[in-house]
């Protein structure tokens, strides 16, 4: 197993005094891709909007306990900060409307700094190639995001947000909104992403976790009840509420 | 022959509704028709001498003098205290609007929605009175001055542009300032540049709302700004502006002048024509341009 | 709140009826098999021609039950693409089916070299290969109730079993020696029995294959988790055991 890049200690997190996420701990192995699965409400989208602090976005919200990148605590630095070195992104594609294609891609850079003309320019192709969507618009790269299909503008969300060059990237049900060729490709995307940057993603979809991730954590009401390679899991998990689960049994 | 009476009844009813939505919307539609059909009766041919927008009283009105055709100081004035006070309200009022929708502090958010909300309700010469009042206890130099004027108008205006802008940011969905959050943009930067960015249509129609009720409200002007003849000479005086020319030249014994109040308003209601047509054109071309919100 | 999703709610839940209806399709071929060496080795003890063809004409039957299982179970793989015990269960029938397979077709060539001579062999020979067929007929029995009934202690217990036959096939062979170096005159008689004897053992090996592969779909288990190493004793009939690192000399 990799060594740990981001790692989850004991975390709690309330929405108003009610626990959405008790007591998880995770280590999650760096270069690698892992997937967090569970039947609605289990908590998997609250645990990992509480990997970059978007958790706390919404009002009435409590954290206790720790996430370290690399063991520094992510709760402890400033938040904006965490943020560009874990991104995200959502399970509806959300392209920026009024910008361009370029625009959207080099906004963390934009808006974070301001690096030239010729460094931005490198940055987009380098991450619009990464998110395998350049072929595709290299031709128009000043039109509207919005002229971009369902899967181009995931692509584009994930080439947005690898622009800022994180360590981590988290992916919040990637291709739920999208068509199986679309959600193909993005797959074939992850596989390959999974050399460079530290993968979460989070999925309903068990067929899918058992295609793309190296490690999967199973999670139920709020708790987590297992996390291992994928393998084992789905071929001989360790606890009977896993198997009831992947089984069909529940859920 | 039951089934028949039915429809024939309902048939009956459905064009008497008819009938009656058809009056409404004349009784709705004339007094609009009628200002205008009016305005260019009686104030028509005044507006189309040549010195309508260009001459002034001379300098001590004589009973003769008086009796002038030109409103062009009046355009002039009633440009100047919209134009400043637009520059105070809007910057206010989208600040605030930002403040009480995107900053949730402490319910001070609903508390600017709602004193907006009733500031609307207030008649507006109570806006002119208290600024006069203000002033006057004050600062009596400026209590009738082009200061006091815009900001009795900004009175009116920033409740109005709060409103729309609040509207407006709200309509711009939630995906948008998470996905500037998440890819570390702080929260200011992304409020701005991307947010209000993305709501600039709605804001602007706003504007436009706040800025042609203000361009015709005489209640506020009254005890603020004041009544003048002449061009503009400073801010600290008052001036002369369109709607209390029109309401000084109507009640006029001297015909001419109630034809240059006609004038006037047919006047204003073009210019508001105008600029309402105009500026739907632009902000039509900014949502299409910015690919529809 | 939520129900335990363990509790059992006595209805069927995931696609527990479609792999208790793959088991029993197992079963109920390995029930076809069982008969036909059982009515294989009858036929062949006593010489009875007509009972020997019935038992040849069974094989056809063998041959579809075998496809048919296998079609079942891989349109299950396919569409239903399971998981953990589902998946290890779908997946081990296609193997347990094979050995069944090869238990029918033994009892089919114990059938098949029926002679109409008498059965002339010595009787501890005779004797040794009617315990030889009762040891095997139980243990077929047994690997199809641990299958039937989810038994992983009967699956496991097989193995025991099969060192006695063995055992059984070591005698019988040296009997078989004994004779043929003797040249008593029923040589061919006993030439057969030594073929039968082998046979008697392949199924032996076969039931505790089928065990072993049940022992999996139940528990993931694999052999070398519950049995100690193979000892591999080499076959030799004359002089004392030999003794290997996996076989030390006592004391």
């Amino acid at each position: 197993m990799n060594p740990t890049k981001l790692k989850v200690d004991h975390l709690t997190a309330y929405y108003s005094e009610k626990a959405a996420i008790t007591d998880v701990s995770i280590e999650f192995p760096e270069r690698a891709v892992s997937a967090i699965i569970g039947p609605s409400g289990c908590g998997k989208s609250t645990l990992i909007r509480c990997l970059n602090r978007m958790h706390e976005t919404v009002v009435r919200t409590r954290v206790e306990g720790q996430v370290l990148l690399d063991s520094e605590d992510i709760y402890q630095l400033d938040p904006v900060r965490v943020r560009r070195r874990i991104g995200m992104v959502f399970q509806k594609p959300n392209p920026f409307v009024t910008m361009s294609i370029y625009n959207n891609v080099s906004a963390a850079l934009r808006f974070n700094g301001r690096p030239s003309r010729e460094e931005t320019d490198r940055q987009v192709v380098r991450s619009l190639q990464q998110a395998a969507l350049w072929d595709e618009v290299k031709e128009r790269i000043d039109a509207p995001a919005v002229s971009l299909s369902g899967g181009q503008q995931q692509r584009l969300c994930i080439a947005r947000a690898l622009a800022a060059e994180p360590e981590v990237l988290l992916m919040d049900e990637p291709c739920s909104a999208l068509d199986p060729i679309a959600t193909a490709k993005i797959e074939d995307l992850i596989k390959q992403l999974k050399t460079e940057y530290t993968l979460v993603i989070v999925t309903h979809n068990m067929q899918q976790a058992a295609r793309v991730a190296d490690y999967t954590a199973f999670m139920y009401l709020g708790k987590l009840i297992e996390f291992g390679p994928t393998e084992e899991l789905f071929e001989r998990p360790k606890d009977s509420l896993t198997e009831a689960y992947i089984t069909g049994r529940f859920g | 022959m039951r089934k028949f009476d039915r429809y024939a009844r309902r048939k009956l009813l459905s064009r008497i509704i008819a009938v009656l939505t058809g009056l409404c919307v004349i009784a709705v539609l004339y007094p609009l028709v009628s200002i205008v059909y009016e305005s260019f009766a009686l104030g028509g041919a005044v507006l189309f001498q040549a010195q309508f927008l260009t001459t002034q009283a001379p300098n001590g009105c004589s009973v003769i003098a008086c009796q002038t055709v030109g409103i062009g100081p009046a355009v002039q004035g009633t440009l100047i205290v919209v134009g400043l006070a637009a520059g105070i309200s809007v910057p206010v009022g989208v600040l605030a609007a930002i403040f009480a929708s995107e900053y949730r502090v402490r319910g001070l958010g609903r508390a600017v929605s709602f004193t907006a909300d009733v500031l609307t309700g207030v008649p507006s010469i109570i806006m002119g009175a208290f600024i006069y009042g203000y002033f006057v206890i004050y600062d009596p130099q400026i209590a009738l001055s082009f200061y006091t004027g815009a900001l009795a108008l900004s009175a009116i205006m920033i409740p109005i542009v709060v409103r729309t802008t609040e509207e407006a940011l709200r309509v711009v969905p939630n995906s948008v300032r998470e996905a500037a959050m998440a890819l570390g943009i702080s929260k200011w930067k992304a409020t701005l540049r991307i947010v209000l960015v993305a709501s600039l249509p709605g804001v602007a129609t706003g504007v436009l709302l706040a800025v042609m009720r203000a361009a015709g409200e005489a209640a506020p002007l009254l005890f603020t700004l004041g009544y003048s003849t002449l061009w503009f000479t400073s801010l600290s005086h008052p001036g002369a502006n369109l709607p209390i020319l029109i309401y000084t030249f109507a009640l006029s014994e001297y015909s001419n002048q109630v034809k240059v109040a006609w004038g006037a308003t047919l006047f204003l209601l073009i210019l508001i024509l105008v600029v309402n047509v105009v500026s739907r054109l632009m902000i039509h071309r900014m949502r299409v341009r910015m690919g529809g919100i | 709140m939520n129900a335990d999703p363990l509790a059992d709610t006595g209805r069927p839940r995931g696609y527990d009826l479609e792999i208790r209806q793959l088991k029993a399709r197992a079963v109920a071929m390995g029930e076809w098999a069982l008969g036909m060496v059982r009515d294989g080795w009858r036929a062949f003890s006593e010489g009875d021609l007509v009972a020997a063809q019935a038992v040849l004409d069974r094989g056809s039957e063998l041959d579809r039950l075998d496809e048919d299982i296998e079609h079942a179970a891989i349109a299950f793989l396919v569409l239903r693409q399971p998981t953990a015990g589902d998946l290890r269960t779908a997946a081990g029938l296609l193997k347990i089916t094979t050995h069944i397979d090869r238990i029918g077709r033994l009892g089919f060539d114990m059938a098949r070299i029926t002679t109409v001579g008498p059965p002339n062999e010595p009787a501890d020979l005779r004797e040794i290969l009617e315990r030889m067929d009762t040891v095997v007929e139980s243990m077929v029995s047994q690997s199809l109730e641990a299958l039937g009934h989810d038994r992983a202690d009967l699956a496991r217990d097989l193995f025991r079993r099969d060192d006695e036959v063995d055992q059984f096939h070591r005698d019988a062979n040296r009997i078989i020696l004994r004779e043929l170096n003797a040249k008593t005159g029923n040589t061919t008689r006993v030439a057969d029995d030594l073929l039968v004897a082998r046979h008697f053992e392949r199924i032996a090996d076969n039931a505790c294959k089928v065990g072993e592969k049940t022992v999996y779909a139940l528990t993931g288990q694999r052999r070398s988790e519950y049995l100690p190493r193979h000892r591999y004793i080499p076959y030799i009939l004359e002089g004392p055991t030999p003794r290997t690192r996996d076989n030390p000399p006592p004391g």
